[in-house]
């Protein structure tokens, strides 16, 4: 901006007045230069771009899980009269459904799977991932809105704002204007204002698409509103970090390799460091290891097959007296089928807390990264985001534990009806209808509700953000003093 | 000599450029360390997986002390499979995080079997490993740029451009000392913790002046770059801005624009339909009469037609031959899946040919055995090794043969391969061409430059 464009006698105005006029000064140098309009141009087109893209694709992979489903539950429903417990050899399969704004930000979508075979005794992985199929630039990061946003808005808003104050000192014209009488915390009030604002509307084709979203959806609401604010605020930070540290420095230069420095850090090179030191710190058993672990587990239960097993004989026993009979021949309902039923129960609550053991790691994995949440406000944002685009890491196990928990209704739904409709007798040689299996309900996945994830996710993030911006407001208040003072 | 040691000082007296220098240095070394920790762990835990396997295995030997059926000892034994990490592993982990270095089989329908996944962190792993490629793609160029950026605008901010042009020796000459040695700077920052790491993970000489190869390469075309943008700019934060305009775009943008358009071209959910159809034709069998399935399978395996004939009870050769009738019901499936994951591989190579990032990445993963062909090449391997299973127990099976200690003991091993992946050739040709190219305008470029 130019000194010419100030009032003269500055101190007679107000603090606000004089704010506004520098704010109005500098945006009219940044519309002026071609560099700005350009780089601003290109990061709102590469936005459009990407939200388009990704919300075709996202609608793409939402299709074809649909059909996979329905092509599964056709395929259940198919099924021949049969003996129930084929019925849970046969299995079922579950596809995770995407959520309505998960195009906004695949967040680990693309490192999970979601097809889930569901059979009895077993628990089986979740299978096929993207990046699983996927040439390693995948591992690249995938053009989303929040890719852009995240990761390279901060470096469009650097190169707009690290000349801000730092040229103007260049030039000279700092020190005409304090003398003039302009407040420091004036001139950098109205810099910080004007910056905020362009990171705004660099960042306004992602928040419109969310916007836009919202409106449509009213189920993800109020979570599109939420995201709109966790990367409104991260776009102001980084354009108040920017034009603080045009203020901090003595030469334009300095500042512009002092903030690309802090980009590399905190959004290139912390966010993929820490992962690494975090599964160093934790280590995790494979897949193998875990599945032998569940296999021994359920050996030292006890061996249905085994007519002295002291579990089965107990069983055994408490079942005759319930009845009141003394022979399992006796029994009204079907002993083969209550021995599963039991087998299963027992075998689930391993599944069950064997998952939850491992969730436990993976938490205190994500604990490591997130303890560098304040020094890399990308990762509060991250999170935040993730959460909210129902593409993070709780959603996925929130999936699994649903599929678990649906598994284990299925299968002993199908063990009900093996005790009840199969006689004893010659147990492998009969057959049921199959309206019975096609009258069992079927899955239904309830994302997380928004209440958990703002405690859980956006109130943290948010307040990261709140600490930022305290703390940036503070150095600024102090920037301005010296300004004041001359000390440049 | 003498000026070579003078243009050393100028170099490291800038607090930037040593800093930049010491930094990548610590970096590489940083990421050198935690590539071969990842292997170290990766390694560790198919320790784990064999001593389990072990345990396992030895307990149904057990079971088959006295002999028994052969048809129940192949239900009950899962073989293990795995995929251990090459010597190169280290510098590019590549898809190694993501996808199951290790798959127990059983002699059922192997489609139900091969594609297990790791239990993975996912959100560990979305984040990329710090390994050296990634320190050589994304960080290098940085701190070239850093280096780079007022090669010229600097002199002449400080006033000095004209006295540099003044000099006896032409000016041009002057920018390619200087390039020079910053280039070997930067060369030996990045080499020198890679061949650390090389040495104490056991590459051959041969892989190891690849990798060197490839790392001058890309940071020659990203020097020459640098010279040709910083000869034209007028300030050093132009040359800056510029410059790091370039690296996002060749480095963040098109390459993932790139994927995105592989993912729209090549689409691969072959996979779920696939496990869906297997899932079927094994299945159904169930309901069918037996005689069915038993015509399908001799209709591919005919050698077994004259062994003797079913009878009313269960019978394992019926069990059995359902699950590979199952297994060839999709093979036209699988090969579907195959082909659209390969195309992706190679689509994903080509686009090297214009994009130096994707270049490096390929090559060296290829190289280091950690992309997704090298993990379709090891589920090839596990197929062949489920086939030589096939090829063991049917004999016993489908002869009715009773299965001994003795039988238990000669069960086919699998064969770890040796872990070493191959050159692509036309990656590394590609990546050259870039690099001369870069450096041809960056020279020409500085020719141009007047005071």
């Amino acid at each position: 901006m130019s000194a010419v464009a100030l009032p003269v006698a500055a101190a007679a105005r107000s603090f606000p007045a004089l704010a506004w006029t520098v704010c109005r000064a500098e945006w009219r140098a940044l519309r002026r230069s071609a560099v700005a309009v350009t780089a601003g141009l290109l990061l709102v087109v590469l936005t459009i771009a990407a939200t388009l893209v990704s919300h075709e694709q996202m609608r793409a992979v939402e299709a074809e899980r649909a059909h996979l489903q329905h092509e599964a539950d056709e395929q259940w429903n198919a099924q021949p009269d049969r003996h129930p417990h084929r019925v849970v050899h046969y299995g079922h399969y579950i596809f995770r459904p995407v959520s309505p704004l998960a195009f906004f930000d695949f967040g680990v979508d693309p490192y999970t799977g979601h097809t889930l075979y569901l059979e009895g005794h077993r628990q089986n992985s979740a299978n096929f991932s993207e990046a699983g199929q996927s040439s390693v630039l995948l591992r690249f990061g995938q053009l989303t809105p929040a890719f852009v946003v995240q990761t390279l808005a901060p470096l469009v808003i650097a190169f707009l704002a690290f000349g801000s104050v730092a040229r103007e000192r260049e030039r000279g014209q700092l020190r005409l204007l304090v003398a003039q009488g302009l407040p420091g915390g004036a001139l950098l009030a109205g810099k910080l204002a004007s910056h905020a604002a362009v990171a705004l509307l660099l960042a306004a084709p992602a928040l419109a698409a969310l916007a836009v979203i919202g409106a449509l959806d009213a189920a993800v609401r109020w979570h599109a509103l939420w995201m709109m604010a966790g990367y409104a605020a991260y776009v102001v930070l980084w354009a108040l970090a920017a034009v603080l540290v045009s203020a901090a420095v003595p030469r334009a230069r300095d500042a512009l390799l002092a903030l690309v420095g802090c980009w590399i850090v905190t959004v290139i090179l912390l966010p993929r460091v820490l992962p690494d030191v975090a599964a160093s710190q934790v280590p995790r058993p494979t897949r193998i290891e875990t599945e032998v672990a569940i296999h021994k587990e359920v050996a030292a239960l006890g061996d249905s097959h085994d007519p002295n097993d002291p579990h089965f004989a107990e069983f055994r026993r408490k079942v005759l007296a319930k009845y009141g009979v003394a022979r399992v021949e006796d029994l009204p309902v079907n002993y083969g089928g209550l021995v599963i039923e039991e087998g299963e129960r027992l075998t689930s609550e391993l599944f069950v807390r064997h998952m939850h053991e491992e969730f436990g790691r993976q938490e205190a994995q994500a604990g490591i990264v997130g303890a560098a949440q304040l020094a890399s406000p990308v990762l509060a944002l991250r999170r935040l985001s993730n959460a909210l685009a129902g593409s993070d890491r709780a959603s996925h196990e929130r999936f699994l534990l649903e599929g678990e928990a649906y598994r284990y209704r299925m299968v002993q739904a199908l063990n009900r009806l093996h005790v009840n409709e199969v006689r004893y007798e010659g147990d492998r040689d009969q057959r049921i209808g199959s309206h019975f299996w096609r009258a069992l309900p079927r899955f239904v996945h309830e994302p997380i509700g928004l209440s958990t994830i703002v405690q859980r996710h956006v109130r943290p993030a948010l307040t990261v953000f709140a600490l930022w911006l305290a703390g940036l407001v503070g150095g600024a208040w102090w920037l301005a003093r010296r300004l004041e003072r001359g000390a440049f | 000599m003498n000026t070579f040691k003078l243009e050393l000082r100028l170099a490291l007296h800038s607090r930037l450029a040593a800093g930049a220098l010491a930094l990548l240095l610590a970096l590489a070394a940083l990421a050198v360390w935690s590539g071969l920790h990842a292997v170290a762990q990766q390694r560790a835990a198919l320790d784990r997986v064999a001593a389990v396997q072990r345990d396992d295995v030895a307990a149904v030997a057990h079971k088959y002390r006295t002999g028994g059926e052969a048809g129940y000892a192949a239900y009950s034994t899962p073989h293990l499979t795995d995929h251990p990490p090459g010597p190169l592993a280290f510098a590019a982990f590549g898809q190694r995080d993501v996808q199951p270095f290790a798959l127990r089989v059983r002699l059922l329908g192997l489609q139900a079997q091969l594609y297990e996944s790791e239990s993975i962190n996912p959100e560990l792993a979305a984040a990329g490993r710090f390994d050296y490629a990634f320190v050589l793609v994304y960080l290098a160029p940085l701190f070239v740029i850093a280096l780079m950026h007022d090669l010229v605008a600097g002199e002449r901010e400080a006033g000095r451009l004209r006295l540099v042009h003044a000099l006896p020796v032409p000016g041009a000459r002057l920018w390619r000392r200087r390039i020079a040695l910053r280039f070997g700077l930067v060369l030996a920052a990045l080499m020198l913790p890679f061949l650390g790491g090389a040495v104490s993970a056991g590459v051959g000489p041969g892989a190891t002046l690849l990798v060197i190869g490839i790392t001058g390469l890309y940071v020659a075309f990203w020097f020459g770059l640098a010279a040709a943008v910083a000869a034209r700019v007028r300030t050093s934060a132009g040359g800056a801005a510029v410059l790091l305009a370039v690296f996002v775009v060749l480095t963040l943008v098109l390459p993932t624009l790139v994927n995105g358009a592989i993912g729209r071209a090549v689409p691969v959910s072959k996979g779920a339909e696939l496990s869906l159809a297997q899932r079927q034709a094994v299945h159904t069998a169930w309901d069918r009469p037996k005689e069915e399935t038993m015509t399908k399978f001799f209709r591919t395996h005919p050698e077994w037609r004259d062994t003797p004939p079913l009878t009313e009870k269960f019978q394992w050769k019926w069990y059995y031959a359902m699950h590979q009738a199952g297994d060839d019901a999709v093979a036209g499936d699988v090969q579907a899946y195959r082909a659209a994951m390969t195309a992706r591989e190679q689509w994903t190579a080509h686009s090297g040919w214009l994009l130096p990032s994707v270049a490096v990445q390929v090559v060296l993963h290829r190289m280091a055995a950690t992309d997704l062909k090298s993990q379709l090449t090891y589920l090839d391997r596990v197929a062949a090794f489920h086939q030589q299973l096939r090829g063991y127990f049917y004999p016993y099976i489908f002869n009715e043969r009773p299965f001994g200690p003795r039988e238990f003991a000669r069960l086919p091993q699998w064969q770890r391969d040796d872990g070493a992946g191959s050159v692509a050739l036309a990656g590394v040709a590609a990546l050259g061409l870039l690099a001369l190219l870069a450096a041809g305008v960056g020279v020409a470029a500085l020719r141009r430059v007047r005071p």
